[in-house]
């Protein structure tokens, strides 16, 4: 069931977000550069965050692709029955 | 210096609108009960986890912006990214607790560790001293938030006494609307629609409430965002807010810590628990709200800074506290109306974390501490003296409710000034994140065991008391602080802020890294030192392949002897009589039983009841009394496995008979339809005969109507008898022409027929035909017209069969020509690999839909042919034949726009390709 390829991609976003969250690509931002009058350091915080959310809405919103096992399991598939 | 609102404006709205949720709550649970569920989308339930966004958020992170800038957003970070693998973690979570009905975090992890009852009371006992201080927060967040609106300044309501304490009526009413949300009947699920549903109304409220003061601080009070960033950068003290850097390379390390801490939080907190697992609906809502809860999140935290930075430059200098921007901004400006409704968006975030909590809480406190102190005690009359418990358990949670509120007003008298709300949540959330390594581990390591996760909560527990807790209560001033900065007995390398003398980090982050790595460690180390036992090996087989099977096909761990009738008198008392009735009833119905009196106690029905007595009672206390009417036999480790391995077979049994079984379905279903078939042809077969019989029968009735005449009647003129004479040739002629056919057909059929090859010149050939059906094209009115080239080479066939082909093509034609301006055409035409031959028409053509049965071995089509003549033999016999030499004969579509009429084509091959299957 966590072989399908949308859990490997969250997965790799949960890496993701990770590092681009903490130090030391963080402090990238860190500057005195304003974007139509924001600091960049609390936009790109909230761009990132943004992103991310994004990111997970479009890959849990598109249903049938994700659903794939993404490696071939060394077991019958688990059977949809209740 | 601002405008106060009056004391009773105040409390009305507030208790109008707690008396509204009560309302939303009373709608959903009747919406429930006529099964057309509110809380059933997937929005509603991402909503009800935004009680993760308490008093703490609502005012602490304006104060935690105003003092740190960014530093407020880790603690929404962590539950983004714990969201992110929601999907895989949240979703395993759920199926693992709605398989075995578990309904709090402590029968979560005590259920996985061989549903240990120590551990259960362990994790109870730290959830309730970490979540004491939490609803402490809310209390005071909720009275000085009071205080403020109607005195104008936040006073210190704890110098009061308890009856003119604010925090003390907030108490007690929260007390009662959790009662009514959480504890008013007993389900053995824990579900709470009506609380779920005012939940997340209240989220709606406080985000609404939240937006509204940002929106008016930065477009009402300021002129944009711009503007207050601007005057922000202007000032230095400021400035240094917008910047990620607070002093050294070790503060990245308190952002980590924060991510990790509410990372933690987010999924083992118990009000999360309660209304991301327990509460869950559908598994599926995950998919929705591992996105919307995090948006909600960055929604109600996108004016956080803006509104500490404008609350800084408002009162710039002034002595307003920052925990209290969002009503003082509002207040300060006159716009009391705004203040009420942020006021109430407040009171929207504690009310709704305090219900949530308390009644999670209650439910452990009843299920993992007063039950089994009561069953020790052999207060609830043992298995021979039954009592109903259900009203019992109910006053339990009730007094737990109240008793945990009780609590934190104690802990908000005592320590309620002492620490800004932020802080007090930070202690709260690092006590509940102890939880999470059992229970990740225990998700998906196999080799967990109690001991080991008794050891890890009890480090992790002790070190966070020892260098978090401890030292707040100095800092409170009711210990010495000396132990703090000299170390205990002066051993400097025990200074609880720098264990072992690790310097340089925060206290939080120092007490978390401390309290989490040895959490850690002792699980790891002290689950390694032994193979688990049987009841732990079951358990965890179960939680950490809960995805691999189905419900249906779950092991049952349990050996040992039961009786059905003391099973059932203990759900009775327990679950309530009417319950156990519906229960016994679908249990039989499910094992394919009409009378539940003849249910067999096997395993099956003991652990049956063992998870319905888990839902009332948690999994420890269900074991005890499932084991207090039952002889069940101890399992090991080996044995455990040896059920596995059963149970594998079984399944793997039962798949291969599905497999079995459906080859055996489909095997009949080719049967049934060759059966099908064969009984058509059979029937094709008696048409057949019986049109045979009747055209033999045409004939011989004339030819003996005749030769009754002659014989009889000597005067017949000769003229006449001469006449008669001829018809019978005819007749006989008709008759011997059809045997002839019916001979033909049944030896082509049966292979009997002897060729005899030659080189045929196809013009000749099909002059002769012409020669031969002139006198019946004549008789017919019709003329005919031959189509050939010039030159046409040798065909190398048997003359007289496909001289047979041809006349049968021809007549046929003849037959269906109009009987004025009859025309029929035939053609032949070569190319490289053989000979077309075409005969056409101009009779009515074959009708639509009967195109593929003209050729039909037992079909006549068309009806009864004019004259009489037909057998409906001809066309079969010359697919027969042409098919043998390799070619084959159709029926040429007719032409859109062309006149109608009938045109059937043959190709041969100019060398025959024998054909061994001549069957069309």
């Amino acid at each position: 069931m966590s072989n399908t390829l949308r859990s490997q991609r969250l997965g790799a976003l949960f890496a993701a977000g990770w590092l681009l969250l903490n130090f030391p690509l963080l402090g990238l931002w860190d500057s005195d550069l304003t974007v139509l009058g924001i600091p960049l350091f609390p936009l790109a915080l909230f761009a990132i965050w943004g992103g991310t959310i994004a990111t997970v809405a479009w890959w849990m919103e598109s249903r049938p692709a994700l659903e794939t096992p993404a490696t071939s399991l060394p077991e019958p598939a688990p059977q949809a029955r209740e | 210096m601002t405008a106060m609102l009056p004391a009773p404006l105040v409390i009305g709205t507030s208790l109008a609108y707690l008396l509204l949720l009560v309302g939303v709550a009373y709608w959903a649970d009747r919406r429930a009960a006529a099964r057309r569920s509110v809380i059933a989308r997937p929005w509603v339930y991402a909503l009800s986890m935004a009680v993760y966004c308490t008093a703490w958020t609502y005012f602490g992170s304006v104060e935690r912006a105003a003092t740190g800038g960014m530093w407020f957003l880790p603690i929404y970070l962590g539950p983004t990214l714990a969201m992110v693998l929601g999907w895989t973690v949240l979703r395993k979570m759920i199926r693992i607790a709605k398989t075995h009905r578990i309904t709090s975090i402590a029968d979560f992890i005590a259920s996985r560790y061989g549903k240990s009852q120590l551990l259960a009371t362990l994790v109870t006992l730290v959830a309730v001293v970490g979540i004491v201080p939490y609803i402490a927060l809310q209390l005071k967040a909720v009275s000085s938030g009071y205080a403020l609106l109607t005195s104008g300044s936040a006073v210190a309501p704890a110098h009061l006494h308890w009856s003119q304490d604010s925090a003390f009526y907030v108490a007690i009413a929260l007390a009662g609307f959790a009662i009514v949300f959480g504890a008013r009947h007993l389900d053995t699920t824990e579900r709470h629609e009506g609380m779920v549903a005012a939940i997340a109304f209240e989220s709606l409220v406080k985000l609404a409430a939240f937006l509204c003061v940002g929106v008016f601080v930065v477009y009402g009070l300021f002129g944009g965002l711009g503007d207050i960033f601007s005057q922000a950068r202007a000032r230095p003290e400021l400035a240094d807010l917008l910047h990620a850097e607070q002093g050294g390379a070790y503060s990245w390390a308190r952002w980590m810590g924060l991510m990790v801490l509410a990372l933690c939080a987010a999924l083992v907190l118990p009000r999360q628990f309660q209304v991301m697992v327990v509460e869950n609906v559908h598994e599926d809502h995950v998919r929705r709200a591992s996105w919307m809860f995090p948006l909600y999140l960055l929604l109600i935290n996108l004016f956080v800074l803006p509104i500490a930075l404008g609350g800084l430059l408002y009162f710039s200098g002034g002595e307003h506290n920052p925990e209290h921007f969002v009503l003082s901004l509002p207040m300060a400006a006159g716009q009391n109306a705004l203040a009420l409704f942020v006021f109430i968006g407040g009171l929207s975030a504690a009310t709704g974390m305090v219900i949530v909590e308390t009644v999670a809480v209650s439910t452990m406190v009843s299920n993992e501490l007063a039950l089994p102190l009561l069953l020790r005690l052999r207060l609830l009359g043992t298995a021979h003296q039954p009592r109903d418990f259900t009203r019992s358990l109910l006053m339990i949670r009730r007094a737990a409710i109240v008793g945990v509120l009780l609590l934190g007003y104690l802990y908000f008298q005592l320590a309620g000034d002492a620490y800004a709300l932020a802080s007090i949540g930070l202690i709260s959330f690092a006590a509940v994140a102890q939880f999470a390594p059992v229970l990740l581990g225990g998700m998906y390591w196999r080799g967990g065991t109690r001991a080991g996760a008794l050891a890890g909560l009890i480090m992790g527990f002790g070190v966070w008391v020892y260098t978090l807790m401890l030292p707040s209560i100095a800092k409170s001033g009711w210990l010495d602080v000396g132990f703090l900065t000299a170390g205990p007995w002066g051993v400097a390398w025990l200074r609880p802020e720098s264990l072992w003398g690790l310097q340089g980090l925060d206290s939080l982050t120092h007490s978390l890294f401390w309290s989490l790595l040895i959490n850690c460690a002792a699980y790891v180390i002290v689950s390694l030192w032994r193979a688990p036992s049987g009841r732990e090996a079951s358990q965890a087989l179960l939680f950490v392949d809960v995805f691999r099977r189905g419900t249906a096909q779950t092991p049952v761990f349990w050996r040992g002897r039961a009786d059905a009738a003391e099973l059932k008198r203990l759900c009775e008392r327990f679950l309530g009589v009417e319950k156990t009735r519906e229960l016994w009833r679908s249990y039989a119905k499910e094992a394919g039983l009409i009378a539940d009196q003849a249910l067999v106690p096997d395993a099956r029905l003991v652990q049956f009841v063992e998870a319905q007595l888990t839902g009332a009672v948690g999994s420890a206390s269900a074991r005890v009394l499932v084991a207090s009417v039952s002889d069940e036999e101890a399992l090991s480790q080996g044995d455990v496995l040896v059920m596995l391995e059963e149970a594998s077979q079984l399944r793997s049994y039962s798949r291969a008979l599905e497999t079995k079984s459906r080859s055996l379905e489909q095997a009949t279903s080719e049967l049934r339809s060759a059966n099908e078939q064969l009984k058509s042809l059979d029937r094709l077969k008696d048409d057949f005969m019986s049109s045979v019989t009747h055209e033999l029968r045409t004939p011989l009735t004339s030819i003996r109507a005749l030769a009754e005449i002659l014989q009889g009647d000597a005067e017949v003129p000769p003229q006449q008898r001469q006449r008669f004479v001829d018809i019978i040739v005819q007749e006989t002629e008709r008759l011997t022409r059809l045997v002839n056919q019916v001979l033909d057909m049944a030896k082509i059929e049966s292979g009997h027929i002897d060729w005899r090859l030659a080189d045929i010149d196809v013009r000749a050939l099909l002059e002769k035909a012409m020669a031969t059906t002139a006198a019946l094209l004549s008789d017919r009115g019709a003329e005919m017209e031959l189509d050939v080239p010039q030159t046409l080479p040798l065909l190398h066939a048997d003359p007289d069969r496909l001289l047979q082909v041809l006349l049968n093509l021809i007549s046929n034609a003849a037959k269906f020509v109009p009987p004025q301006g009859g025309h029929v055409q035939l053609r032949a035409r070569a190319d490289g690999q053989g000979l077309t031959v075409c005969v056409q028409d101009n009779g009515p053509g074959v009708p639509a839909g009967h195109e593929h049965l003209i050729f039909d071995r037992f079909h006549q089509a068309g009806g009864p042919t004019p004259g009489g003549q037909g057998t409906g033999l001809g066309l079969p016999i010359s697919h027969h034949i042409v098919a043998h030499f390799g070619g084959r004969l159709w029926l040429e579509p007719p032409a859109p726009g062309a006149p109608p009429g009938a045109c059937f084509c043959f190709w041969l091959p100019w060398q025959p390709a024998f054909s061994g299957d001549t069957a069309p």
